[in-house]
């Protein structure tokens, strides 16, 4: 939901406490652990992570009862409403803290397509997509993996705290089934997070002669051209850069239906309000539609 | 019955001819002759139709028993012969019996043979030319209806747009406006130029360009690409030309924000692009005049109708009359002008046709697009001839509004639309003049003109000259290949 002070919310009074974990770069192949938690979160409860036998080198781990939640923090899925207010919350600290970092970060896929509609999350969105380029995410995997970040943001309830976690395979050029996330914005407080995958540039593509291909470890692929240069525009009330030719990846990623189609997932776009109505029987079941993007 | 009239006059003339038997020559007594004789003492009348010929007999033995041979008809049945009245084989007058008469007739066959070839020649006439076009109007209109299954494009937010959406021309300048009451002056609309100078300057001396009367208004991608970006760009702004933003001053004007202000070395095409170094190299270059003046482009610039110009119901290219919208690619009809997506007005190419989303191809993956143009001019055609625009999808609550209550009402109301004036009766055809689209060169239709002729390609760079009186001519000139 929208927070009161709207943009201030963007800036808060920030107390950061930071527990640094300095990464090395790998010589051996790297054992399996959860990073370690301890200190970490605001209450002590049965951990619902899902183990993932059959995919040993998975670093990220999500909650067993839903894939959207880390269960390291959470132990129930939220209601509509509160995912709402906590997602929210989410993009702007994650906006801000990478601002402050001087990190180039946008927004791609679900949020984009959010960012066109009406510049607010989809409703119906359990998480939110974000891209780095190559050079922040080694910055931030140099300086900022495991990090806390505490934050007062008025109307919530009491501050809260937000990780950033690197994933070691983010060294990894090549694509990788098990670890296609290379970093992760975590409220320790809900469980709810931001994937941030990075753009890279496409070394196999380049040297067939393709020039500018980029590519992502989640099997995405783009031209340098259509993502920069970035353009500035307002997200949920901040301050956000989107991709370049925005409608091109768009259309690319989700159809020309994606942009027109004013029925979707159990809500319906209002164009007076420019909101996204929710199909009442959706609501009351309290069950939607699986999310699209 | 004639019979009972036939008794009275056959005895009077019996009676007569009794009577002047005995004295008349010629009478009427001769049995033999088989004519009625007539005497001046018999009545005028003349031999009726049906009338018995002998009158020496006494008319009862003329009578014969003939009705009852007749076969039984239509008025002899009974009720068990009643079902196969029409279809009773033995019966000469049913319905299988004549139709086989019929059949072997050769005049029947003769109209047979006449309407089953008129009926072929129209049944391939309705194929080959009448259903496609129908068909294709029919799914053209189909992109301007909501529907819940397709969607309408042009409600989201969509994008942003840095600067002016929409600047009207300054009205100083409109040929036959008022500050030009004897109508001299022109408007000089010309395609992509991309740094081509010398042939800019080319053009402008075939065209006569006077800077006392002409103006220049360039369709946008005044840069990039060419060999003279700075030298255009004075140009232009000594002639105090408008141009309209493109998509390359779209580039270059988002990467003045993050290169200008940095005291970093350009990035090298490793870490960028090709076109991304060149893009930033040109940017050095610029000095903050021609920075403000690709700032100071709108999306899309509007010239008034020309008042000189009389309003043609012909179908003529080379005559506009009308509003003109300048946009560097191309605009969704039926959109409001407010609601056009900033990206795609500076680079589409084609338009999908069910959903009306553009696209910057000329055709898109799925195979549903047609080029814009193409659906913008059915749409203008369509609304200077006053057609229907019932159903057709309306973008704020007030128009839904009106356009429900009078669908309601139906025919009727259509005289009252053209009095009340609901958003489509006070509509107005526009042209469009257009650059962007290389590959298909120039491009003029009634409703839009497309300028880009590819001259930084080898091709020609084009000009279309409008004057007071809403005539336009085009002039060319042949540029050199600077791709290569």
């Amino acid at each position: 939901m929208h927070l009161p002070l709207g943009l201030l919310a963007c800036f808060p009074v920030v107390v950061h406490s930071i527990i640094g974990i300095p990464t090395h770069p790998p010589l051996e192949p790297l054992p399996r652990r959860d990073a370690p938690v301890l200190g970490v979160g605001s209450r002590s409860h049965r951990r619902h992570q899902n183990a993932y036998p059959d995919e040993p080198d998975k670093y990220f781990h999500e909650a067993d009862f839903d894939r959207h939640y880390d269960g390291r923090f959470a132990n129930k899925r939220l209601s509509y409403d509160e995912r709402r207010k906590h997602l929210t919350a989410l993009m702007q600290t994650y906006l801000s803290t990478m601002n402050d970092i001087g990190a180039e970060t946008w927004i791609m896929h679900g949020s984009l397509l959010g960012w066109w509609w009406n510049r607010k999350i989809l409703p119906w969105d359990s998480d939110i997509d974000a891209m780095v380029s190559e050079k922040s995410i080694h910055h931030l995997a140099d300086y900022y993996n495991m990090t806390v970040h505490h934050y007062q943001l008025p109307g919530l309830d009491e501050g809260r705290d937000y990780m950033l976690e690197v994933n070691p395979h983010y060294i990894n050029d090549s694509m990788e089934s098990a670890n296609k996330i290379d970093a992760r914005w975590i409220d320790t407080d809900t469980g709810l997070y931001i994937d941030i995958t990075t753009l890279r540039r496409n070394r196999t593509a380049e040297a067939r002669g393709v020039e500018g291909a980029m590519m992502v470890k989640d099997n995405h692929h783009y031209m340098y051209d259509d993502i920069f240069p970035l353009r500035e525009s307002k997200f949920e009330g901040c301050p956000v850069n989107v991709p370049f030719a925005y409608s091109e990846v768009l259309i690319e990623e989700y159809r020309e239906g994606a942009l027109s189609q004013t029925v979707f997932a159990g809500h319906r776009f209002e164009p007076e309000t420019q909101e996204w109505i929710p199909l009442r029987h959706a609501v009351q079941q309290n069950k939607l539609l699986p999310p699209g993007p | 019955m004639a019979g009972t009239q036939d008794d009275a006059y056959e005895r009077s003339v019996t009676q007569q001819q009794e009577q002047p038997q005995a004295g008349v020559p010629g009478s009427a007594s001769d049995p033999s002759s088989g004519q009625l004789q007539f005497s001046r003492y018999q009545p005028r009348t003349a031999l009726r139709h049906g009338e018995y010929t002998k009158r020496s007999r006494p008319l009862v033995d003329q009578v014969n028993n003939s009705w009852q041979e007749i076969e039984k008809g239509y008025y002899a049945v009974e009720t068990d012969d009643r079902e196969l009245r029409f279809c009773d084989l033995e019966d000469e007058n049913s319905c299988p019996n004549t139709t086989k008469g019929l059949v072997r007739s050769k005049r029947f066959r003769k109209m047979i043979l006449i309407a089953v070839t008129v009926a072929l020649a129209l049944y391939y006439a309705w194929i080959s030319y009448v259903r496609p076009r129908v068909e294709q109007e029919w799914d053209v209109k189909q992109g301007f209806l909501p529907a819940r299954l397709n969607g309408t494009y042009g409600i989201a937010r969509s994008g942003h747009f840095d600067g002016t959406l929409i600047q009207w021309l300054d009205p100083k300048l409109v040929p036959g406006g008022e500050a030009d009451p004897e109508g001299k002056r022109r408007l000089v609309f010309v395609g992509d130029i991309h740094g081509c100078k010398k042939e800019l300057l080319h053009l402008l001396d075939k065209v006569g360009f006077n800077v006392d009367t002409d103006h220049l208004v360039a369709t946008g991608d005044v840069v990039s690409k060419g060999p003279d970006n700075i030298g255009v760009l004075d140009e232009l702004i000594r002639l105090k030309a408008d141009s309209v933003r493109g998509n390359h001053e779209d580039r270059l004007l988002e990467m003045s924000k993050t290169v200008l202000g940095s005291d970093l070395d350009s990035p090298d095409e490793a870490a960028t692009s090709h076109g991304s170094v060149k893009d930033a190299k040109l940017l050095k270059h610029f000095k903050h005049r021609h920075l403000k003046y690709l700032k100071d482009m709108p999306l899309m610039l509007r010239v008034p109708a020309l008042p000189h110009a009389s309003s043609s119901w012909r179908k003529d290219p080379h005559h506009i009359a009308e509003d003109i919208i300048v946009v560097h690619a191309g605009i969704v009809p039926d959109v409001p002008l407010e609601k056009q997506n900033p990206y795609f007005v500076m680079n589409m190419r084609s338009i999908d046709r069910r959903t009306h989303v553009p696209s910057a191809l000329h055709e898109t993956k799925k195979g549903k697009s047609s080029p814009w143009m193409m659906i913008w001019n059915w749409y203008n055609d369509r609304l200077v001839h006053g057609r229907s625009m019932k159903g057709f999808h309306s973008y704020t609550a007030d128009e839904y509004r009106r356009q429900q209550v009078v669908t309601n009402e139906g025919w009727l109301s259509r005289g009252w639309q053209a009095i009340s004036g609901n958003k489509h009766a006070t509509l107005k055809p526009q042209v469009v003049v257009y650059g962007h689209d290389s590959k298909s060169g120039l491009q003029l239709h009634r409703w839009s003109k497309g300028l880009d002729s590819s001259c930084v390609g080898g091709g020609k760079l084009t000009a279309m000259v409008l004057d007071a009186k809403g005539e336009t001519h085009v002039v060319q000139v042949g540029c050199k290949n600077y791709k290569a």
